[in-house]
């Protein structure tokens, strides 16, 4: 019985998503809710945290508790988290507040879910409790269209990868009668059938919608973009990460034994996603935009740790830690940046509802002067995702493309490390119109709330980045404990 | 050392006004430079490493360390860059532009280069030299010229990617010294004990020399990789460019030096020639491209790029077959030249300074007599130019004399061949000082005074040690050839060429 409190933290957040919407009802100053949500998911992380590294299975080993898990679950909430301070500024008088922070934290219990699941449907089931949320949070600025656009089509690619996602896996349940991760793992059909193959391939384009891989990332730009800038940085922080652990779960447990099959299918996805995705955000005129493809390179870095896993058995403790690593950096990166981009289009550009012009990177000129903390925050994270040293950022991609050293695969990290080269080019542009371009206009006010969820962030980038022994050591736990 | 630097940086970061801005930027930078100077006495008295050797565990379990320490090679690096920073913000005492960002990316650099000096963990010396990137950057791009956006970015794509090369050799060690059964670590010491023993083939042998070569070859840098160093030099404010030219491309030179020979002797035997046709072709093509430089601060940053080949010949001499002594004195000579041309370009690049914030324009055609109207500058300017032809009593002829009488009996050819480079040098230098200072006074520059006290000062402090130390070397020549000494000592004898 005392195991089925380890679920706790997710109970906590499925229950406050119920008291928040019914309490929103009755209340007429709904802020109050926001700092509710807050108080719930600082409770939820530090029960998660003092559980830390304890293993369990629940409901017939359909849920499985084991550091891999719990590690993601402290990512999602602190995403969730950070995402909500600064809602508490963005949608501060939104008249549908409370329906907001319950959309959010009912896809954050998915996420919670997912990480923590055992078997395809459970996965696949949790999957739709993250998406359905997203699908309306996307399109929660209701009167601009761009809002409707990106909605609409996050709706149906996310609609038509879970199908796809459904049909890989009703083919591996067909060869091997089992849904359970490692049931399949433990029984030999999977090689032995031939439909197998095919379900694998398919759940692997399932996730890659997900995780936005370069050819499935096309509808990530547009609902970025589109969305609003809050909802963009859970999106691209806690969504896409959701992606990458259902991935790390599902090929690392029940289609190991499949590796020689999927694991050039990786190495393909893996150059092509971060070469297009750092070639492509050079030419973006949109911070959000720029972002979005960063975020699809960022995307390509992870993937390499499937293919070093695959590829040498001796690196893949390792490589899985790179990967959880900078599956954690980059989320950091990817929601303290969009955060900024919310404050500057909202309190920079000015107006309650996003301009059209409110993500181009001209806001961006003499930021350095209007917005000196805002500016020097967001130089961070740019230095973080860019991966140049001191920052948490440089520390996973060490990591990472170590790994790939370590498993023999030379070529790939050298790949990698150009497109990091390459990166540095669009991000420093950013950082190069904060400093040195005129500004338009005088100060700004930097609105406290945005701050403080920033300044958590970027925090969180240089401590760990100085000091990352204590999370590397968490990291190592959650890779060992997947991979028995 | 760092501590001070740090709470240094920051406080001037914060500071509101010019005066508090430069007051603790100069103070902090004192503080660390009368440090290293008591360093180096307390070093010259009792030797040894075990004085300033510092060792903590910072990520223990993909062995990462705190471990900085200074030897006789590391220790002038380390006083150079103190003695630049200090004098930087002397000479940059009339900043008036956003002075406590300025003066805090100067000390900025310092931490970072110091950093780069002393670190002996592989993780540790990867993250200064990245570190150093940043605030010359912001310096170039913020306080620079015109074309600044198109130089920032270029500098900082150029030594990025060249890092990462450079990165790429760290894993390449990391990994193997793991696969050969140790406990896996970045401490340099133990990588470097530990790589004879690594069973590595030829391919992969080559690769991490070629990987680490490429990264401090794009640093130095070595034509062709030099195409950043003119944009830079040009668009960068002149304390940027005296730090950079003064102590950034020093660099390259000491990671040659600290880490590729010591650890791979045998491999780097199959370099030698490579690295003398890079230092050969420096030497030849960087005066001739001076001579066709309008701007005098390019011609400048030209010169020093033939100055930094000597050093490559020098590296190459020290690792090729041939007499122990010569080697010894060719190694000497490079790692002096590295003290010698930071102290040199730090001249030069603060004349071209003092005539661009004075007349107004950097171009030689349009100078012209202004020694007139700036004599004593105009003393310091030539001392400088002299020095960097390599004039006899100064600071540079040591160096140059050393690394071309060391490097004869290994690599006579490239010597030869390296000779025609000196008249060459002297003329352009002193084409340029006619031009620009001497001759009649172009009226159409206006009335312009002396340079200020606080320019005159920086200078004359330089050119002190130009002298000083070209007449009598023995305080830092000794240390590193003792540093020179050992490193020759511990290669197979008689090399191999």
């Amino acid at each position: 019985m005392t195991d089925y409190l380890l679920l706790s933290p997710v109970f906590l957040v499925i229950l406050l998503s119920f008291i928040v919407i019914v309490a929103g009802l009755f209340l007429k100053e709904k802020r109050i809710l926001g700092y509710l949500t807050i108080i719930g998911l600082l409770a939820a992380f530090f029960i998660t945290l003092a559980n830390f590294n304890t293993r369990a299975t629940l409901f017939s080993n359909s849920i499985v508790i084991d550091p891999f898990g719990q590690f993601f679950n402290l990512l999602f909430l602190m995403v969730s988290l950070v995402v909500c301070l600064a809602s508490l500024e963005y949608y501060g008088n939104h008249p549908n507040q409370d329906e907001y922070y319950a959309l959010l934290l009912l896809a954050t219990a998915g996420m919670m879910l997912v990480s923590f699941s055992n078997d395809l449907i459970i996965i696949f089931v949790s999957f739709e409790l993250v998406s359905l949320p997203t699908y309306i949070l996307a399109g929660f600025d209701k009167k601009n269209p761009r809002s409707m656009e990106a909605s609409l089509k996050y709706f149906i690619i996310g609609a038509l990868s879970a199908g796809i996602l459904l049909f890989g896996i009703s083919f591996i349940y067909g060869a091997t009668g089992e849904t359970n991760l490692e049931t399949i793992l433990n029984s030999n059909l999977l090689e032995q059938s031939s439909i197998a193959v095919l379900g694998t391939i398919l759940i692997l384009v399932g996730f890659a919608f997900k995780m936005a891989l370069v050819p499935f990332h096309m509808w990530a730009p547009d609902t970025y973009q589109g969305a609003p800038s809050v909802v963009s940085a859970f999106l691209s922080a806690g969504s896409k990460t959701v992606g990458f652990v259902a991935a790390f779960r599902v090929f690392l447990l029940a289609l190991m034994a499949l590796k020689f099959q999927w694991y050039l299918v990786f190495t393909i996805l893996a150059v092509a996603t971060m070469t297009f995705g750092n070639v492509v955000a050079i030419a973006q005129n949109s911070i959000k935009r720029m972002l979005a493809y960063s975020s699809v390179a960022h995307a390509g870095y992870v993937i390499i740790a499937f293919v070093v896993i695959a590829h040498s058995p001796e690196a893949a403790q390792f490589a899985l830690t790179g990967g959880i690593l900078h599956a954690l950096s980059h989320a950091l990166g990817k929601v303290g940046a969009f955060v900024v981009v919310a404050l500057v289009a909202h309190m920079v550009v000015g107006g309650g509802e996003e301009g059209p012009e409110g993500d181009s990177l001209e806001n961006y000129n003499g930021l350095g002067k209007r917005a000196p903390l805002t500016a020097l925050l967001m130089t961070i994270l740019l230095l973080s995702l860019a991966g140049i040293p001191p920052t948490f950022g440089f520390y996973t991609k060490f990591v990472l493309f170590l790994s790939a050293i370590k498993g023999g695969l030379l070529w790939l990290a050298l790949i990698a490390i150009l497109n990091s080269a390459l990166s540095v080019y669009y991000y420093a542009r950013v950082v190069m119109r904060m400093y040195w371009m005129e500004p338009q206009g005088g100060k700004v006010h930097e609105p406290a709330f945005y701050v403080l969820a920033v300044l958590l962030v970027v925090a969180g980038i240089v401590v760990l980045g100085l000091y990352p022994e204590p999370v590397y050591r968490m990291a190592l736990e959650g890779a060992g404990s997947l991979m028995h | 050392m760092f501590l001070i630097l740090v709470v240094g940086s920051l406080v001037t970061f914060l500071t509101k006004s010019r005066e508090q801005a430069r007051m603790s930027a100069l103070l902090t930078s004192l503080i660390v430079l009368i440090m290293s100077i008591l360093m180096f006495f307390e070093y010259r008295t009792s030797g040894g490493l075990e004085t300033f050797t510092e060792l903590y565990d910072w990520v223990p379990s993909i062995g990462i360390g705190y471990h900085v320490a200074v030897d006789g090679l590391s220790l002038p690096m380390v006083l150079l860059t103190t003695i630049t920073s200090f004098l930087c913000t002397v000479y940059a005492w009339g900043e008036k532009v956003r002075s406590n960002q300025f003066f805090a990316f100067i000390l900025f650099i310092e931490l970072a280069l110091i950093g780069v000096f002393v670190s002996l963990d592989f993780f540790m010396f990867f993250i200064f030299w990245e570190f150093v990137l940043l605030p010359m950057f912001f310096l170039i791009g913020i306080w620079g010229g015109p074309r600044k956006d198109y130089a920032a970015i270029k500098f900082l794509i150029y030594t990025h990617v060249s890092s990462g090369f450079i990165l790429l050799g760290i894993f390449a060690i990391y990994y193997f010294n793991i696969m050969a059964g140790n406990a896996p670590t970045f401490d340099i010491p133990t990588l470097l004990s530990a790589y004879p023993t690594l069973e590595l083939t030829s391919f992969w042998k080559n690769f991490i020399f070629a990987a680490f070569l490429f990264g401090f070859l794009v640093k130095m840098p070595a034509v062709p990789f030099h195409t950043w160093l003119p944009d830079a030099h040009v668009e960068a404010p002149t304390v940027g460019s005296i730090l950079l030219a003064g102590v950034l491309l020093k660099m390259g030179g000491y990671g040659l030096f600290r880490f590729l020979i010591p650890m791979m002797p045998n491999t780097s035997v199959n370099f030698v020639y490579i690295i003398a046709i890079f230092g050969l072709i420096s030497i030849l093509y960087a005066p001739i491209a001076a001579f066709m430089q309008p701007d005098i601060k390019k011609l400048i940053a030209f010169s020093s790029i033939g100055h930094m080949g000597f050093i490559s010949l020098g590296v190459a001499a020290s690792i090729a077959a041939g007499g122990e002594t010569s080697r010894i004195f060719a190694a000497s000579g490079a790692m002096f030249q590295l003290f010698a041309h930071g102290i040199v370009t730090a001249v030069l690049f603060g004349s071209a300074g003092v005539i661009d914030h004075h007349a107004g324009t950097r171009i030689i055609a349009n100078l012209g007599g202004l020694a007139k109207r700036m004599p004593k500058f105009a003393v310091l300017m030539i001392i400088g130019f002299l020095a960097s032809i390599g004039f006899p009593g100064t600071i540079a002829f040591i160096a140059e004399f050393s690394i071309l009488a060391g490097s004869y009996p290994q690599l006579p050819l490239f010597v030869v061949l390296a000779l025609p480079c000196i008249p060459i040098t002297v003329m352009y230098h002193l084409y340029a000082f006619q031009r620009a200072m001497l001759g009649p006074y172009n009226q159409s520059l206006g009335e312009i005074g002396d340079a200020t006290h606080y320019e005159l000062l920086a200078l004359a402090v330089w050119v002190v040690i130009i002298f000083a130390l070209g007449l009598h070397p023995a305080p830092i020549y000794d240390m590193m050839e003792s540093a020179s000494t050992n490193l020759i000592m511990a290669l197979p004898p008689g090399g191999i060429g």
